[in-house]
């Protein structure tokens, strides 16, 4: 991608490959992603601890959906004004995904970037995968 | 797909640029006109009056509604209705000649099926749909809406359907309240008031019918929880819709969810994070050692290392066998493990490409093996399809068949989805889907066709070994190419008069993908699936025959895949034919097999509609409307588009519809009685279609039970 061909980025390691969690649709199609543990990552990363990560990211979603008595009031408002509300004011959703990638920020920092993984925030790629970026390993050999 | 300049540096950019149609903006122009123009004029003419006989009020509450309207005209035109943007490559970089073109996911117990969108390069999620018009995939795709000029999708349906009802109560208000003017001025109708008046009245009145019409329709389909689009391609048809949540929570959904956010023209931050080895390792368990001895780089599941240990006392694996010299023999553990190993990918380069869809099934055996994917793969999970070629390999369902009829009607995407549909619904473990690669590879070309056909029927000959992904890879690849639609009608003819022969047959090669060398084993094996196989017994002759009355196999709209046994090796069956919802999803429970339960609702109906052209779009002829016209379903849509509500160039295409002449009688027909409707149309239309009445809506009633590979069972409404 070109993104990645940026100065900057011939210091960070090479992209080994990539691993897409998909979409868990058994409830429907509410945004929730599948927890089981892909095989790529086996010797990546704990398996626990990325179960622990797409189970938040689930929950955080889950909020983000939820209907209750906030996203009707701000239904009602926006009706009210003509949706003009939407020009000033951030939906629930947006902020909701904005917690989001705060997250993921912070898990990629803390957790993903040390064992030489990306995690790439779902909604650039229209919420259907969780894309995680495998980086090459020089150190020990290539994956 | 004219492929021009990208517009926009917007994140996902859906699409180049396309050409300019001024055509397109007709009807919205007209929309908006009289939307416009005759309240204007009401106001202008009518209201003083009435705000000096009765209230001032009068004028202002025309204001409000109208202004609301018009808001909600205006979001409906103006928002992205859930536009998914393009996957980017390295999704998509399993290799095209190996991927199904079709994915079941199980949603709520019921077996959904996902498409490959050529254009998109993802799976579409379900009730997503590709726009030919706006040449997009949209999420929870209602209909393209000429009015609107736009999609109605998951985001802007909210304010599509506020507009309807708003729309339907200002006409009424418009129109009650010039009558009364009129009432009131008897005398005086040569006034330039009244003749205004009287011409606000008119317009308002010849709306009213279609509008309201349409707006009924829709509080139907908002409080079943279905989409225009589910609605007319009859996928709930005597079934159950998995996306229903009862009448409240899906109008609820519809009015106080929140905003959804778009995909599009997302600001995308750049990547602060900074990766740089050494890396960090965590620590491996015992298990994950003894198989990295083993492993020779490619992915294996445990289960599978066990095999292959005990096949061979070496600490290497052997290497892949050649699927032309597999062991017909071997007990179907052995696919997996075989198609583990011939999967590998041969020279990593730089990306070592795994499929996206698969990530839950492929890369991990070990759940194929013991557990099931409920979702992801297929309706029955592990490629522990026995080899039970004295079983009939019946072709599981309607569904399948009816996709193999639609093939047939809709020519080159009709023949790919016909094919997919029998895929989708012959799916065991793993996730090609067989099936429908045949009809695709006859379809595609005569010429090449049957050498190819053989190659596939050899496959299926041979069993569970040949792995089903051989004969299913080319599809995805072939879908991409055939986007402009070379596949003639005619050609799907034949195929579809046996799809279930075809995933019969398909059904007993495993769920493996295979690389295309593998197409060369074909020698001697059975003959052309898509035509009557000698290969396949009477038993499964009859019984895809009984299930699919007619020759040309129909049910354009409905599958239901019900399986009430399911093979030995796998878990107990569920309780057959989850009619209700209320069987709570197997989930990722082990040993669950999602069959027991499995109804596939995939969308047979909507594989039918490419009359031609765009892998993924659907095109509708004339540009008319640009949504999914089964001829069945061109009763639903011009239900919700009356013909005689379109602007003059519209109306003649209407007309010119098969349809469109059985069509009013219809027109007003409340939801329930579209079974009657259809019955109506049936005769107007090609046979094939006739042939979904009989066995489309009505699963209570003759069902056939047909079994299916490793001992399933499945029940077809007949």
């Amino acid at each position: 991608m070109a993104e990645t061909h940026s100065l900057q980025d011939l210091r960070q390691a090479a992209v080994a490959s990539k691993v897409f969690v998909q979409r868990d649709y058994t409830s429907g199609t509410i945004c929730k992603f599948q927890t089981k543990f892909p095989a790529e990552l086996e010797s990546r990363i704990d398996k626990v601890q990325f179960e622990e990560t797409i189970q938040t990211l689930n929950n955080l979603y889950a909020e983000a959906e939820k209907l209750g008595g906030r996203s009707y009031l701000e239904g009602c408002l926006a009706c009210l004004t003509a949706y003009t509300i939407f020009l000033c004011m951030e939906t629930h959703y947006e902020k909701v995904l904005k917690k989001i990638a705060k997250f993921i920020q912070e898990q990629n920092e803390k957790i993903y970037a040390p064992l030489g993984l990306l995690l790439t925030d779902p909604i650039e790629r229209g919420l259907r995968v969780v894309e995680i970026t495998i980086f090459e390993d020089r150190s020990i050999g290539s994956r | 797909m004219p492929v021009g300049l990208s517009v926009g540096g917007a994140l996902g950019d859906p699409s180049p640029s396309r050409p300019f149609r001024p055509s397109r903006y007709v009807p919205v122009s007209a929309a908006t006109a009289f939307l416009v123009g005759a309240t204007t004029l009401f106001l202008c003419f009518t209201c003083p009056w009435l705000s000096e006989k009765f209230s001032s009020f009068i004028p202002l509450y025309n204001v409000v509604v109208f202004l609301f309207t018009l808001a909600n005209f205006c979001m409906a035109t103006f928002m992205d209705p859930g536009v998914f943007p393009r996957a980017e490559e390295d999704e998509d970089k399993e290799d095209d000649f190996r991927a199904p073109l079709y994915k079941t996911v199980e949603v709520r117990g019921i077996q959904v099926r996902m498409k490959w969108c050529s254009t998109c390069r993802f799976y579409r999620p379900p009730r997503c749909s590709h726009c030919s018009v706006c040449d997009n995939c949209v999420e929870e795709f209602d209909h393209h809406c000429p009015w609107v000029n736009n999609c109605i999708g998951r985001r802007n349906y909210r304010y599509f359907f506020l507009f309807l009802l708003s729309l339907t109560v200002h006409i009424m208000d418009v129109f009650g309240f010039s009558l009364l003017y009129i009432l009131h001025h008897t005398k005086q109708l040569d006034l330039v008031q009244s003749g205004v008046t009287m011409a606000v009245m008119c317009v308002a009145g010849l709306f009213f019918v279609p509008v309201a019409g349409l707006t009924g329709f829709h509080v139907v389909l908002v409080a079943r929880g279905r989409t225009t689009n589910e609605q007319v391609t009859g996928k709930f048809r005597g079934g159950v819709n998995p996306f229903t949540h009862g009448c409240f929570k899906n109008i609820a959904h519809v009015l106080c969810s929140s905003q959804a956010p778009r995909y599009l023209g997302r600001l995308r931050k750049p990547q602060s994070v900074q990766v740089q080895p050494p890396f960090l390792r965590p620590p491996l368990s015992e298990a994950q050692l003894a198989a990295k001895v083993l492993d020779n780089g490619i992915q294996q599941s445990k289960s599978s290392l066990e095999i292959m240990e005990s096949q061979s006392t070496d600490a290497d694996p052997p290497p892949p066998p050649k699927p032309e010299h597999r062991y017909p023999g071997l007990p179907h553990t052995q696919n997996e493990e075989c198609s583990l190993l011939t999967e590998a990918p041969p020279t990593p380069s730089l990306y070592k490409y795994r499929p996206a869809y698969s990530s839950p099934g492929k890369n991990h055996t070990a759940s194929t093996h013991s557990s099931k994917m409920s979702r992801g793969n297929s309706m029955t999970e592990s490629p522990s399809v026995p080899v039970t070629t004295g079983q009939p390999s019946y072709r599981s369902d309607p569904s399948l068949s009816s996709r193999g009829a639609a093939g047939c009607r809709g020519g080159a995407e009709g023949g790919r989805s016909g094919s997919g549909g029998l895929g989708g619904a012959s799916a065991f473990g793993g996730r090609s889907y067989p099936s429908f690669t045949d009809t695709l590879l006859q379809s595609a070309a005569a010429s090449c066709s049957s050498s190819l056909r053989s190659a596939h029927t050899a496959h299926n000959a041979l069993g569970p070994l040949i792995s089903e992904g051989t004969t299913s890879t080319s599809y995805k690849s072939l879908a991409n190419q055939t986007r402009n639609g070379s596949l003639s009608y005619e050609s799907l003819l034949t195929p579809s008069e046996s799809p279930e022969f075809e995933s019969a047959a398909h059904e007993l090669s495993p769920p493996r993908p295979h690389p295309p060398h593998s197409l060369s084993t074909a020698a001697g094996a059975a003959p052309i699936l898509g035509y009557t196989s000698p290969f396949l017994s009477a038993q499964q002759r009859e019984g895809s025959l009984q299930a699919c009355p007619a020759p040309l196999r129909p049910s354009p709209n409905r599958a239901f895949l019900r399986p009430i046994s399911s093979p030995p090796s796998r878990a107990p069956p569920l309780s057959p034919r989850a009619r209700s919802l209320g069987s709570p999803p197997p989930g990722p429970a082990p040993g669950h097999t999602p069959l027991g339960k499995s109804m596939s609702y995939g969308g047979g109906a909507e594989l039918q509609h490419r009359p031609s052209s765009s892998g993924g779009g659907t095109s509708m002829p004339n540009n008319t409307v640009s949504f999914f016209l089964p001829p069945m379903a061109t009763l639903e849509f011009l239900h919700a588009h009356p013909p005689f509500l379109c602007p003059f160039p519209f109306s003649v295409l209407f007309l010119s519809l098969r349809s469109s002449a059985v069509l009013f009688p219809a027109l007003l027909l409340p939801c329930g009685h579209k079974d009657e409707s259809v019955s109506v149309l049936s005769s107007t239309i090609k046979q094939n279609v006739a042939n979904h009445n009989t066995h489309s809506h009505k699963p209570a009633r003759g069902v056939k039970k047909v079994s299916g590979v490793g001992g399933t069972t499945y029940e077809i409404s007949v």
